[in-house]
């Protein structure tokens, strides 16, 4: 006979712990998509709230830890999907679904976190153009905030040297990416805030996907650009990427060769300014050197004839010595342009790329015959400018003409003898010649051609 | 050192703005010839000083190393060959 089997009866609180393994079985990696209601962002830092649909609703939890995961924060009536594990609460019978990832559904979480986080800052004013500094014209110390192993670095100190920079760089070398990088720049740009010597601060680092630059849309990063005391410019990405920090910062360049060039920009006008200039010397020069030409012709013709060469015999040495000091500078001028050619090319040898090889050299040789051009136009140009009036000096020299064998011959009244019918036999002449004079007699007078040969 | 850069930076501006003003009244041309010689002397001392100032400043690169009680240490920074 058969017996009916003995009831088993179950207390709450094991059908609860029963359901709970069941759960835990079952539930415990789910996805699930829904509206977010009733949200309580606690102080303890977990997130409760309700997922709903047309039909539904069930409690919702994000516990401290994964919610200090999230880059974005959770609205009323946001969509999302989200993942977790289905929980019983056992003293309440309730249960609800604990979750560790949530995104936003149509916009990544990212985008998302961007976005709240650029209205928000956007509301406080931190972007506004009032806020921005000027930043320094000249600045002697520049500080850089990136990884000292990047891309970033290596450009940035690449341009600055190209735009020939004067100046000290300190670099605080920082992780520009993932976990604890955004903490690290925040202590870079407090650090470098710390000194009294840096005038600009650089942030910058290369290309990358969201994730890669996401530090830089931190708000610690954002909050410490706009407390720092220096001004500072940004670098970040390629010219499509903005970031949080490209808003705050004093100037967003669009990337960190393009911020090195911002801050050396002034340096390089002003030695383009001066090197201007030193060309504009030199010709000078050469107007003056005319000049002086111009001024012997005059007092040639003039009766204290020796006199007047020999002062512009001194003009003439002096500029002379000028210009030698000129070609100095020229000669040191060109020595340094050529080690740092020379370092460009070995650092251009080391890059690979052939068409930055090739950029390179090409600039490099127009650098090169554009220096050898003016420096060896400005020389000859007075060197033959100075030999010439050297010639014309000498050939202007009465001593010179004497020592090539003539001779003036002076009547007793002291006139120049020029014709034969000046003076008759008997009279004395002087002759002078290049080392004294002759006391002479006339004793014929033979009239004869140009060429003074006695005519036949 | 915030002063010292810019006593320099004011000397090298001030010699430059003289040796523009040299250039100009030479390139006037209305000057006698002595005071011409002098001007151009004392722009070409200028030139020198400009330039000697400017390869003096070559770009020096180092690293700061953060110590406890956030004191900053500076040691050389030599670059990754590229």
């Amino acid at each position: 006979m058969a017996t009916a089997p003995a009831r088993k009866i179950l207390t709450v609180s094991q059908v609860n712990a029963l359901v709970a393994e069941m759960l835990d079985e079952y539930f415990s990696d789910l996805w699930i998509t829904g509206e977010v209601s009733n949200l309580n962002y606690h102080s303890s830092g977990h997130i409760y709230f309700r997922l709903k649909d047309e039909g539904a609703q069930i409690d919702a939890a994000c516990f401290r830890s994964s919610a200090q995961r999230l880059k974005f924060r959770l609205e009323e009536g946001m969509q999302v999907v989200a993942h977790g594990r289905l929980e019983i609460y056992v003293p309440s019978g309730r249960y609800q679904i604990i979750l560790d990832t949530i995104e936003p559904r149509g916009i990544g979480a990212l985008q998302q976190a961007f976005e709240q986080l650029k209205r928000k800052l956007e509301k406080e004013g931190l972007f506004a153009p009032e806020r921005k500094r000027p930043l320094p014209r000249l600045p002697r110390v520049i500080g850089i905030v990136t990884s000292p192993s990047g891309a970033a670095i290596r450009d940035m100190l690449k341009t600055l040297r190209l735009h020939r920079a004067h100046c000290r760089v300190l670099l605080y070398p920082v992780q520009v990416q993932g976990e604890g990088a955004a903490e690290q720049i925040v202590r870079a740009l407090a650090g470098l805030n710390r000194r009294d010597d840096v005038e600009v601060i650089i942030l910058g680092r290369g290309g990358g996907s969201i994730e890669d630059l996401w530090p830089f849309n931190e708000e610690i990063v954002a909050r410490a650009i706009a407390a720092s005391r220096i001004p500072v410019v940004t670098g970040i990405g390629h010219e499509v990427d903005y970031t949080i920090a490209d808003f705050v910062a004093d100037y967003r360049a669009a990337t960190p060769t393009a911020a090195a060039q911002k801050v050396a920009q002034g340096w390089q006008e002003l030695e383009q300014r001066f090197e201007q200039t030193e060309k504009e010397l030199v010709m000078t020069i050469q107007d003056l050197l005319f000049h002086l030409e111009q001024r012997i012709d005059e007092l040639s013709r003039h009766r204290a004839f020796e006199q007047v060469v020999r002062r512009v015999r001194e003009f003439h040495h002096h500029a002379e010595i000028l210009q030698a000091e000129m070609r100095d500078v020229f000669r040191r001028l060109i020595s340094v342009r050529n080690e740092t050619l020379n370092r460009l090319r070995e650092r251009l040898s080391h890059q690979n790329p052939a068409v930055k090889i090739r950029q390179g050299m090409i600039q490099l040789n127009g650098l090169k015959t554009g220096l050898q051009q003016a420096i060896t136009g400005t020389v000859t140009g007075l060197s033959t400018r100075l030999a010439r009036l050297a010639g014309a000096l000498e050939a202007l020299s009465p001593l010179a003409i004497l020592a090539r064998g003539y001779a003036l011959c002076f009547s007793a009244d002291g006139t120049l003898i020029k014709k034969i019918n000046q003076v008759e036999p008997g009279e004395e002449m002087l002759v002078l010649l290049s080392d004294g004079r002759l006391r002479c007699g006339v004793q014929e007078k033979i009239p004869g051609g140009k060429n003074g040969k006695q005519e036949q | 050192m915030g002063n010292k850069n810019n006593e320099e930076k004011i000397d090298f501006e001030q010699a430059l703005a003289e040796l523009e003003k040299i250039v100009k009244q030479l390139e006037n041309g209305s000057l006698p010839l002595e005071q011409s010689l002098a001007l151009f002397e004392r722009g070409v001392k200028l030139a020198r000083q400009c330039r000697e100032k400017l390869q003096a400043a070559e770009l020096k690169i180092n690293k700061l190393i953060e110590e406890r009680e956030g004191e900053l240490n500076e040691e050389p920074f030599s670059e990754e060959p590229d």
